[in-house]
């Protein structure tokens, strides 16, 4: 009988060249899976492990006492706000009312400088002239000398002041529009006397018209920069013991691994002398059951009362003083500043009488809460590491930061965006159409990194250069500070995310049904209500899935960030209402891009960081969750 | 019957002596790209008011693309032209430069081939045209879309659900609501491009009923493939083949005794 239906083809263990195509692509897909699991399970075991690591540090900076001392630092620091601010203001009004006589003050000095340099040899014989006269004023021969010398010197001041380079003497322009000032203080600086080096009469004079009429302003200011003087001596006083304290403390809880870890090393040594001092070393570590914080801190409850009365002090001299500031001025700069210290004032009393309140609940041995410490990582207001005093992992200022670029990404994007969708897909000519979309997809291919080289160069240049225009002042945030700012990342994000909304959105838009344009065409309504009244409506589901999905591109994005938001990790001011957006700020990407290449792997440090991580992969998982559902929910309606 | 009192008539049209055509087509050429080829070629016919005309023909002779011609409809192909005679409605040449096709469209309505209500609401499908004329007042929307429902033989099955989506009717019921659209903005004219082809028979014998009831009102041209069709609904019949007019007379004559071979040809079932 003839044999039928055989199997055809080679086979490889049983396997034909189907199943092992089929193995291949299942192996590639189930690889993926393992990967994508491994680096949840990685990211996820290590910023787990923060919080114990976390906790621990934050238990530690209480008991050593730098919680208290904490206190101190933050009304020190919220006090100098207010001196610079008085100060800055001093020397604005300095300038407005009395900008000649600095810029001749100034302009002196640079002159001086030049006289001195160029003429060291013309100095030195008048100096020897001088003494050679002082010593025989009665010769004639030698009164005539130096006579010589003098003559010599005013020749050559002349020449070498009438030689010199304005700007370069006058480096801040205060002269300018003062030329009589600048051509009176050349002539009498050619009678300047180098031996002696005293002012000339006529810098003399400036120096004296602008104390007079400062007198009060400065008094002032100088009362104010001295109120606080009393805490701030406690308060480096008392850093200087907490240090010392913490730094004691953790030298003891390392003792045990210390130990081990010579004892350990010892056995490698080469000499039995060197093992034997190595061990002799190890011995010498005493390890204790635990550190005697109470009895190092005891000195901290007994400040309370000092830093009370320090507070107290500040409180009263700062009121004398803030009254005495004048209130006319005239620079307008300087009238903003002083009010601006004179609203904060009984603001910043207020919260100098909490923060002594709070300070002097301090206990070193209070139980800290594991989620109080938790919830300083998630609302802590500050990053600061590698610092010498205490290391703070606070999400909040990267969180703000990354939150507000994106906000201000999408609110550019979108109108630009769905925008152009709607007129590629629906009111443009085939023409238009061809050249337009691959424009736009163009601009996916940019690197980022040429997009953050762009904007630091021409955006953020462009951008301050068009906040100084004086009638743009109306615009929140102008004139700008800073080049590198949240608007200029914003701007740029936006240009990032323009491609990926646009080209969703475009297939959205491609969706929905031709036969419902022709409908609406038919009765009536033009192609711009047909597309507001009809298309958009119908397509809105995809569009806000496009619209998710930017966001998720924008918030996941890196080096544009770190190279334009200018990387200042505080939260922004939001007082300045929109203006915030000219601030610099940090962002979650950038903190991780910048850091991560110089912790060292368990630190605590190493696992904020990689917390931070996480906190952006769930947020980017739940943004692209949300896209999905949407297309999901919408798309059948 | 022309009952002026109804809201369905529009204030601002044109008035139409009974015996006069509504549309007439004067040796009309078009092209759908830029005059290469004519699609029709020298067709004049006029169409009179208040009656049903039938286009028929086989597939690709030119009688949708005459329809799409009456409300200018083929604007929307980039390379399409008239390339030679003209349309006039009304009396007016719809292709004059300063007519505007949105402003021809709410005289001449149009129901296409696949049923296509918007995806909203029964009452915003009805309402959309007038929405667009910028119409705000909502008693006025109430009245026109009741009765145009009314008209469409609609609205005893959706009226306690006007807020409920177009898309949850049957495929009958989407026609009648499309219909329902049309007439909604009061057109004068209703093209109507093959409706009944993507229904079932007894969906189709509804629409048949509301095209005759219709007739009273509106002025319908009507294309359809379904030779029946066009013997039960319309007055008038034109017979169109590879781009040109063949035959123009009575619905009963072309079927009962049509004067060129083509058109019996075509009528017995020959072809096509």
């Amino acid at each position: 009988m003839a044999k039928h239906f055989q199997r055809k083809g080679r086979r490889f263990l049983g396997v034909n060249l189907q199943g092992w195509i089929r193995g291949f692509f299942g192996g590639n897909a189930a690889l993926s899976i393992v990967i994508l699991f491994l680096i949840c399970a990685f990211l996820v075991k290590e910023a787990a492990m923060f919080f114990p690591q976390h906790h621990r540090g934050l238990e530690l900076y209480r008991k050593t006492g730098q919680e208290y001392v904490g206190h101190l630092i933050k009304e020190v620091d919220e006090y100098t706000i207010l001196v610079s601010a008085t100060n800055q203001a001093y020397y604005q009004e300095l300038d407005a009312g009395y900008g000649a006589q600095r810029g001749v003050v100034d302009s002196s000095g640079g002159i001086m400088d030049a006289l001195e340099d160029e003429g060291d040899d013309l100095i030195g014989e008048l100096e020897d002239a001088l003494d050679d006269f002082e010593d025989e004023p009665d010769d004639p021969e030698i009164a005539a000398a130096y006579k010589k010398a003098q003559e010599n010197w005013k020749a050559f001041a002349r020449e070498t002041i009438a030689g010199l380079d304005r700007k370069e003497v006058d480096s801040f322009g205060r002269l300018e529009g003062h030329d009589g000032q600048w051509e009176a203080l050349k002539e009498a600086m050619v009678d300047w006397d180098p031996v002696e080096g005293d002012p000339t009469p006529f810098v003399a004079k400036a120096k004296a018209e602008m104390a007079a009429g400062m007198s009060e302003f400065d008094a002032a200011r100088i009362e104010l920069g001295s109120a606080g003087n009393t805490l701030k001596d406690l308060k480096n006083k008392l850093v200087a013991e907490a240090s010392q304290i913490k730094k004691e403390a953790v030298e003891d809880m390392s003792a045990a691994a210390r130990k081990a870890a010579i004892l350990e090393g010892s056995k490698k040594l080469a000499t039995e002398e060197e093992r034997i001092a190595a061990v002799a070393e190890a011995e010498k570590i005493v390890i204790r059951e635990s550190f005697p914080f109470a009895e190092k801190t005891a000195a901290f409850g007994e400040s309370f009362e000092a830093h009370e009365s320090a507070a107290n002090e500040l409180k009263e001299k700062l009121v004398a003083a803030v009254a005495k500031l004048p209130s006319d001025f005239k620079s307008q700069a300087a009238a903003e500043l002083i009010v601006g210290v004179k609203e904060r004032t009984p603001d910043f009393i207020e919260k100098l009488d909490e923060s002594v309140e709070e300070a002097s609940q301090w206990k070193w041995d209070a139980p800290l809460g594991f989620w109080g410490s938790t919830m300083k990582f998630f609302f802590g207001r500050d990053w600061v590491t590698n610092s010498s005093w205490h290391d703070f992992y606070g999400l909040l200022p990267l969180i703000t930061g990354s939150l507000l670029i994106s906000l201000i990404a999408l609110a550019v994007a979108i109108p630009f965006s769905i925008g152009a969708a709607i007129y590629v897909n629906r009111l443009a000519s085939r023409y238009e159409q061809t050249f337009i979309k691959p424009a736009i997809e163009m601009i996916q291919a940019i690197p980022s990194v040429v997009l953050g080289f762009f904007g630091i160069m021409v955006l953020g240049e462009g951008l301050r250069e068009l906040s100084q225009i004086g009638a743009l002042s109306w615009v929140p945030g102008f004139p700008m500070q800073e080049r590198l700012n949240i608007i200029n990342a914003g701007l740029l994000l936006a240009l990032m995310a323009v491609p990926t909304i646009f080209t969703l959105c475009e297939d959205a838009l491609n969706n929905v049904p031709r036969s419902y344009s022709e409908a609406s065409l038919a009765l009536g309504a033009s192609k711009l209500q047909t597309v507001t009244k009809v298309v958009v409506p119908t397509a809105i589901s995809g569009i806000l899935a496009a619209v998710l999905l930017g966001l998720g591109r924008i918030i996941g994005e890196t080096m544009v960030v770190l190279l334009v938001a200018g990387n200042k990790i505080a939260i922004p001011d939001f007082g300045e209402g929109l203006g915030v957006i000219a601030q610099p700020a940090h962002t979650m990407t950038g903190i991780i891009a910048q850091e991560m290449g110089e912790v060292s792997a368990g630190t605590l440090h190493f696992r904020a960081l990689f917390l931070v991580g996480l906190v952006l992969f769930t947020i980017s998982l739940m943004i692209n969750v949300a896209a999905q559902r949407i297309i999901k929910r919408l798309g059948h309606a | 019957m022309n009952d002026s009192s109804s809201t369905l008539d529009s204030a601002d049209a044109p008035e139409v002596a009974s015996n006069e055509p509504i549309i007439s087509i004067d040796n009309l050429s078009f092209s759908y790209d830029l005059g290469s080829t004519n699609t029709l070629r020298d067709i004049s016919l006029e169409i009179p008011a208040g009656k049903v005309t039938a286009f028929i023909g086989p597939s690709g002779c030119g009688k949708s693309t005459l329809l799409r011609c009456l409300n200018r409809m083929n604007d929307l192909v980039d390379t399409a032209k008239v390339t030679g005679g003209s349309i006039s409605i009304l009396g007016q040449d719809i292709n004059a430069p300063d007519v505007e096709a949105i402003e021809l469209r709410k005289h001449v309505g149009m129901v296409f081939q696949k049923y296509n209500p918007f995806p909203k609401s029964i009452y915003e499908n009805v309402a959309y045209g007038l929405r667009v004329q910028g119409i705000k007042n909502k008693s006025v929307l109430d009245q026109a879309v009741e009765e145009s429902l009314q008209k469409s033989a609609l609205w005893d099955e959706v009226k306690d659900r006007l807020d409920s989506s177009a898309l949850g009717l049957s495929g009958g019921q989407q026609q009648r609501l499309c219909i329902a659209r049309a007439i909604a903005v009061k057109p004068q004219i209703v093209l109507m491009d093959e409706p009944c082809s993507a229904l079932d028979p007894i969906a189709t014998a509804r629409i048949e009923e509301l095209i005759a009831e219709l007739q009273e009102d509106f002025t319908i041209v009507i294309v359809t493939h379904n030779m029946q069709q066009a013997t039960r609904v319309s007055n008038r019949t034109a017979f169109f083949y590879l781009g040109e007019l063949i035959e123009y007379d009575d619905t009963s004559k072309i079927f009962g005794n049509p004067t060129r071979k083509q058109t019996e040809d075509y009528v017995s079932g020959r072809f096509g």
